[in-house]
């Protein structure tokens, strides 16, 4: 407890900072136009795409947080978003309650799920907490399919869309600034979270566990915490999806597929970069929407990828980046310093 | 700065490139989005891009071409929306005709709805699909509310009324299996001896197989996709459920897979479905030798030529609208379009019975089918035979 009221501190420390804060804002601003440029530019339909995205990138970043930063192989992140999804459309349609409190509620009950999901972390490391979390988010997604209350084979229909007063989000550009608000928002926590101790105890753990653990640092809490944190993405970009319009859900929006499409997204980008996980759902999200022509050869072209990224690039694209970056300025440095010698 | 002003010109180059493909005048554009994860969907798809292009090459529908873009949908719900909302809003489709999975079907129709697009339907048979009360949605197979009863019928006067239900996870096997209960119960007054509730993919039955031997039914109603069903059926003979105990399956049974993977464990299996390869009709007789012929299929089911009686109405309806084809005329062209089908009367085609529709947004008018055909088949394997057993026509207001 008092190590979880110091972490606390912490975060809201880097809360503090607002100078950090006016980049975020502007580019805020400036994506508030972006559904018209890519209207006039594209059209319609691909703000409907830009959606999409928005709703990937939580998922990624999420993910990124708990396989990242903390390094646990999870495969249950999509039973998660499930959990979300079908918790946020129930409470909405049984009970009537407004998107604006059926999400916050659904995010709670994720996160329940997620410390569920979290404690086989405790114990287990590797391929087998793979499987154990592969288990758990395939469980949900049976579970949904075979209970009517849940939606069973039919699913959940008339799932009501997000209202302000008497005004219905149900439009691509209006939803689209809510989405996109979620992930910036989301972006912006999970450099929070990185750039704080709780951070800097989930990188300890995903370096050594064995080093964390005699550093002081309390393992098995701060594993707990990054699977609850994801479920907070999970569970928001679940409720998003949920009342996206036409507002309907099957238990076939959350099969391993998806996992593994996510998982893609994640290595493609750089594990353990943020920028990277959601550069990494822009561009799967695109490339999976620009290719469906060659349907046939998607699963192909997919797995492809996915080698071609674990032998070439490890490090995914945010990490290429990121080594550029890094040998620019070791470049100038040495420059700088031959110059001053000269 | 020279980076933002590369950014811009690289957006408006992807732009430029983009809205090439975008709608152009004078030409109906169709979009269609299907299940194509198996070979029979990909021939199911491609046979309505044939039959477009055959309408195309004889000179297009009163003077102008049709332009089709086939989607596949993967029998998932987001993928399906999304086609949806790129054939509606991206390719500006006149028409959308979809889908093969009633999962998919039932979200398109409140997207079909709400853009006020033409929607057609050539494989679903949920019945929730035309009671949500679109004005847009129209249904060419048989509802399955009208293949339950005939099933019911038959199976309460002719088999027995202790029976098992193995029911799979998919919508429309789901909606097959509780409505073939509804219907026992109330033509017969009987309860299931048994009920499964199974994966979409299950693998395998034998403990339900062996549950059901020990409760000794009269029949078993295997209501699951065309894979599963084929492994059900086997593994009913595998727990030494006798051929004495017959077996119904769903509208899924016509799928040529099933008595392709099943063999012989398919021998005696009965459905309700919309057509029969075995029909002697001499329409029926050329289309068989036509899909022979195209696609290599030597009996084709009902998918098939629901696709095909799909395409005859659209292009009599097409035929019998003003289309103005131009950017401005999109919506009232969607409009013509949805009204000329639903002036379809007495269509007489492949289908078991005619196909009729109106203009009232109810499942009266729209579930345009109203008469399923038992058959049986009486040999399974690649060269499998079938046998019709009855065709009876609906009231149009049964099972509501």
């Amino acid at each position: 407890m008092i190590s979880f009221i110091t972490n606390f501190t912490s975060v809201i420390e880097s809360l503090a900072k607002v100078h950090r804060l006016l980049p975020w804002l502007i580019a805020y601003v400036l994506l508030l136009f972006l559904p018209n440029l890519i209207t006039a530019t594209f059209g319609e339909y691909y703000v409907d795409l830009a959606n999409r995205c928005c709703l990937f990138i939580l998922l990624a970043v999420g993910l990124n947080i708990v396989k990242g930063f903390c390094g646990q192989v999870t495969v249950g992140h999509i039973g998660l978003y499930a959990i979300g999804a079908v918790t946020s459309a129930l409470l909405a349609q049984n009970y009537g309650l407004p998107f604006w409190l059926s999400a916050p509620l659904a995010i709670l009950v994720t996160c329940l799920a997620g410390l569920v999901v979290g404690l086989p972390s405790v114990r287990l490391e590797g391929a087998y907490l793979a499987l154990a979390t592969l288990g758990l988010g395939e469980s949900v997604r049976i579970m949904i399919a075979v209970t009517p209350a849940l939606g069973s084979s039919t699913g959940i229909m008339m799932i009501p869309a997000p209202t302000i007063g008497d005004y219905v989000i149900e439009s691509f550009d209006h939803y689209f600034y809510l989405v996109m608000t979620a992930a910036i928002i989301g972006i912006y926590f999970s450099f929070v979270i990185l750039n704080s101790s709780t951070g800097r105890a989930f990188k300890a753990i995903r370096e050594d566990v064995i080093a964390a653990s005699v550093s002081g640092i309390n393992v098995p809490f701060y594993k707990l915490l990054a699977f609850v944190i994801s479920a907070i993405y999970a569970g928001l970009a679940g409720a998003l999806f949920a009342h996206m319009p036409p507002g309907y859900l099957h238990h076939n929006n959350f099969t391993v597929i998806e996992m593994v499409t996510l998982l893609l997204m994640v290595v493609l980008g750089g594990i353990g970069n943020i920028w990277g996980g959601v550069v990494g759902a822009i561009v799967v999200t695109v490339i999976y929407d620009q290719t469906k022509d060659y349907y046939f050869y998607q699963p192909l072209i997919f797995g492809v990828t996915m080698v071609f990224l674990v032998v070439f690039m490890p490090r995914g694209i945010g990490g290429v980046i990121e080594q550029a970056i890094v040998k620019r300025k070791f470049i100038e440095k040495h420059e700088e310093q031959n110059l001053g010698t000269s | 700065m020279r980076n933002w002003t590369k950014f811009l010109a690289g957006l408006a180059a992807g732009g430029f490139v983009l809205s090439a493909t975008a709608a152009l005048a004078d030409e109906i554009r169709i979009g269609i989005t299907m299940r194509m994860v198996s070979e029979n969907g990909q021939k199911y798809g491609q046979m309505v891009m044939d039959e477009i292009g055959l309408i195309n090459e004889a000179g297009g529908i009163n003077g102008h071409q049709i332009k089709a873009t086939l989607m596949n949908d993967e029998c998932k719900s987001d993928k399906g929306v999304a086609n949806a909302n790129k054939l509606i809003f991206q390719e500006k489709v006149h028409l959308l005709v979809g889908s093969t999975c009633s999962s998919v079907s039932l979200p398109i129709v409140d997207v079909t709805a709400k853009a006020k697009v033409p929607q057609i339907i050539p494989h679903s048979t949920n019945a929730k699909i035309t009671q949500k009360g679109s004005a847009w949605v129209f249904r060419v197979p048989v509802s399955g509310r009208f293949y339950a009863g005939v099933n019911a019928k038959y199976v309460g006067e002719n088999i027995g009324k202790k029976i098992a239900y193995i029911c799979a996870a998919d919508a429309a096997s789901q909606n097959d299996c509780d409505a073939m209960q509804a219907q026992m119960k109330s033509q017969h007054g009987t309860e299931p001896a048994y009920v499964a509730q199974v994966q979409e993919k299950e693998v395998d039955f034998r403990t339900h197989m062996q549950k059901i031997k020990l409760a000794g039914v009269d029949g078993i109603m295997v209501a699951a996709l065309a894979e599963t069903m084929s492994r059900a059926l086997i593994q009913s003979y595998e727990a030494g459920i006798g051929p004495n105990v017959r077996r119904i399956g769903s509208s899924s049974a016509s799928n040529a897979p099933v008595p392709k993977i099943s063999g012989d464990a398919v021998k005696g299996v009965f459905y309700a479905a919309a057509y029969s390869n075995a029909d002697t009709r001499p329409i029926a007789k050329l289309f068989n030798q036509m899909v022979k012929d195209r696609y290599g299929i030597h009996a084709p089911d009902h998918d098939f030529s629901q696709a095909y009686d799909l395409i005859r109405i659209v292009e009599m309806a097409l035929n019998n609208s003003d289309l103005k084809l131009t950017n401005s005329s999109l919506a009232a062209d969607r409009t013509a379009i949805r009204d000329a089908i639903a002036n379809v009367k007495n269509y007489q085609g492949l289908a078991s019975g005619p196909i009729s529709f109106c203009a009232d947004a109810t499942p009266q008018c729209r579930d345009g089918n109203k008469t399923p055909v038992l058959i049986s088949y009486r040999k399974g394997g690649e060269a499998f035979e079938t046998e019709v057993l009855a065709r009876v026509s609906m009231p149009e207001d049964f099972g509501l």
